[in-house]
């Protein structure tokens, strides 16, 4: 209701959903087919939503989130209960546009939220896993693959949340380009500031 | 000030809609209308798919060029190896079909074996937990589901779900998949499990899990594993090369005993794979094991020429020498 009218919330919903899409493809076909150490691969899509939220609120984060998760959902090779993602990726892009709010001040704020993103999604996951007696998200398996998946996440966010800043900027808000020598924390949190007051 | 009604609200609501579509979805099981949502997905990322892999194929190709330099020579060795094998294939299976009227006759039930196969590339793996790869081959090449997926070196899975021009494959290595498996030689069977994606289970090398179904029988590490085929044919081919047992362990006082499988196919770097659309015309056995490693198995497992999986004649015995078609 407090939300502001956005300058152009047509485009900024096609980009949003241009950068899912990407993010989806280059995650099936390239990120899940590197020969990590492991076996675990970054999840970019978790990434983006990430982003995303952190640069647009809790309202769109919650909503791409649920439309990346419903897309992970239905992709290819997915072979789990529908709505499974769609319900992590949900909660992460709420939780992290809420996150980008409050703490406004600290230039570390996205890292963080990736961090705890990442954890917080793997975990998820593989909770709603276990929740429906999902074999493949048993107690050996999960305690394996959460920590190296908060590694790889961790490593791989500063790339995906450049990408995903200057894709929002480049195309939806042309008039804040000259904002050059701030970091993108920063730039983001200011574009946040003036779309919600 | 972010966290405003309306937003709560549009969280709730999608809240609701997953929950609910996990509901439907895991209730429903394999016929749950949702299923339906995945052939959209089949329709429309598919292509996307077939575009990013043509894309990105390059990609790859360079970066593993870097990281295995030293193995590009043997990876060419073995892509040749297996051109030269599928087309031998292709040629055995026409050959078999021009003979099998006459060798039908001689050899009553026999007739000859070989498997009829749709080669297809990997496209995309699966996200999170699950083991499993897409393909760009669909119903339109005369994929369906339960159709086994091999490779040159082996079993690679079976196909669950199959779009217009991709079909997904469960791997072996998936912790889902059992697969019937029959040791080389001694013929005793078990059950082949996977561990996890990518052997995340605790298996890096050995992705595989073997239970023999009877605790006293005869097993030894080096053994080889294949396919026992599943009724019908429908998922497993019989035959198919599995992979060696690298590790049993100490019964346990249960009633199976446990090996771990080191398998033939290099899982994590699967890219050509061949779909058997119609089974050998009866069980290749051991034939299609490729010949064995210097030391052990003195019976030769397999014929020593890289020819096709053609099947020894009904009542050959458990070892064929010979390529019956040839």
């Amino acid at each position: 209701m407090l939300n502001a009218p956005e300058a152009s919330p047509t485009g900024r919903r096609v980009i949003s959903a241009i950068v899912i899409v990407v993010a989806l493809v280059l995650q099936v076909s390239v990120a899940n087919r590197l020969p990590l150490p492991g076996g675990v691969t970054p999840d970019l899509v978790l990434l983006s939503v990430v982003a995303l939220a952190l640069v647009s609120g809790s309202l769109t984060g919650c909503v791409a989130g649920f439309c990346a998760g419903l897309a992970a959902d239905i992709v290819p090779p997915a072979d789990h209960t529908i709505g499974r993602y769609a319900l992590v990726y949900c909660v992460i892009g709420y939780v992290c546009g809420i996150a980008a709010a409050e703490m406004d001040r600290q230039s570390t704020v996205p890292f963080f939220a990736v961090a705890a993103g990442a954890l917080l999604g793997t975990v998820a996951y593989a909770a709603t896993g276990m929740l429906l007696g999902d074999p493949r998200a048993s107690w050996t398996i999960v305690a394996r693959v959460v920590p190296l998946q908060v590694l790889y996440d961790v490593v791989a966010s500063p790339f995906v949340v450049w990408c995903v800043l200057r894709a929002t900027r480049r195309y939806d808000r042309p008039e804040r380009h000259r904002d050059r020598f701030s970091v993108p924390a920063a730039r983001y949190r200011a574009m946040s500031g003036r779309t919600r007051l | 000030m972010n966290d405003t009604r309306r937003s709560r609200m549009v969280l709730g609501a999608l809240l609701v809609v997953a929950l609910a579509m996990i509901t439907i979805d895991y209730r429903g099981g394999d016929d749950s209308p949702l299923r339906g949502l995945r052939g959209v997905g089949e329709a429309v990322f598919g292509p996307v798919e077939r575009a990013s892999a043509a894309v990105v194929r390059p990609v790859g190709n360079a970066v593993d060029a870097i990281t295995n330099a030293p193995g590009e020579r043997r990876r060419a060795d073995r892509l040749q190896r297996e051109n030269q094998r599928l087309r031998d294939q292709l040629r055995g299976t026409q050959v078999d079909q021009g003979k099998s009227a006459q060798l039908d006759r001689l050899l009553g039930a026999a007739g000859l074996g070989g498997y009829k196969i749709v080669a297809a590339n990997v496209i995309s793996v699966g996200q999170g937990l699950e083991d499993t790869v897409t393909i760009d081959a669909g119903s339109g090449s005369g994929i369906r589901t339960d159709m086994t997926v091999m490779s040159a070196d082996g079993l690679v899975g079976r196909v669950t779900r199959v779009g217009p021009a991709t079909a997904t494959v469960l791997l072996a290595t998936d912790v889902t998949s059992s697969v019937g498996a029959r040791l080389e030689e001694s013929k005793e069977i078990g059950i082949v499990q996977g561990r996890g994606r990518r052997g995340l289970g605790g298996g890096g090398r050995t992705p595989l899990r073997f239970q023999l179904l009877d605790a006293n029988a005869p097993m030894r590490v080096g053994q080889r594993l294949v396919t026992l085929g599943s009724q019908n044919e429908r998922p497993y081919v019989p035959g198919v090369p599995v992979g060696t047992v690298e590790r049993i362990d100490a019964p346990a006082g249960g009633l199976t005993r446990t090996a771990y499988v080191q398998p033939f196919v290099h899982f994590t770097s699967l890219d050509v794979v061949a779909v058997v659309v119609a089974p050998p015309k009866s069980d290749p056995r051991d034939a299609v094991l490729p010949p064995s490693p210097t030391p052990p198995a003195p019976p030769a497992a397999g014929p020593p020429s890289p020819l096709p999986p053609s099947a020894p004649p009904h009542k050959g015995g458990k070892h064929p020498s010979a390529q019956p078609s040839q």
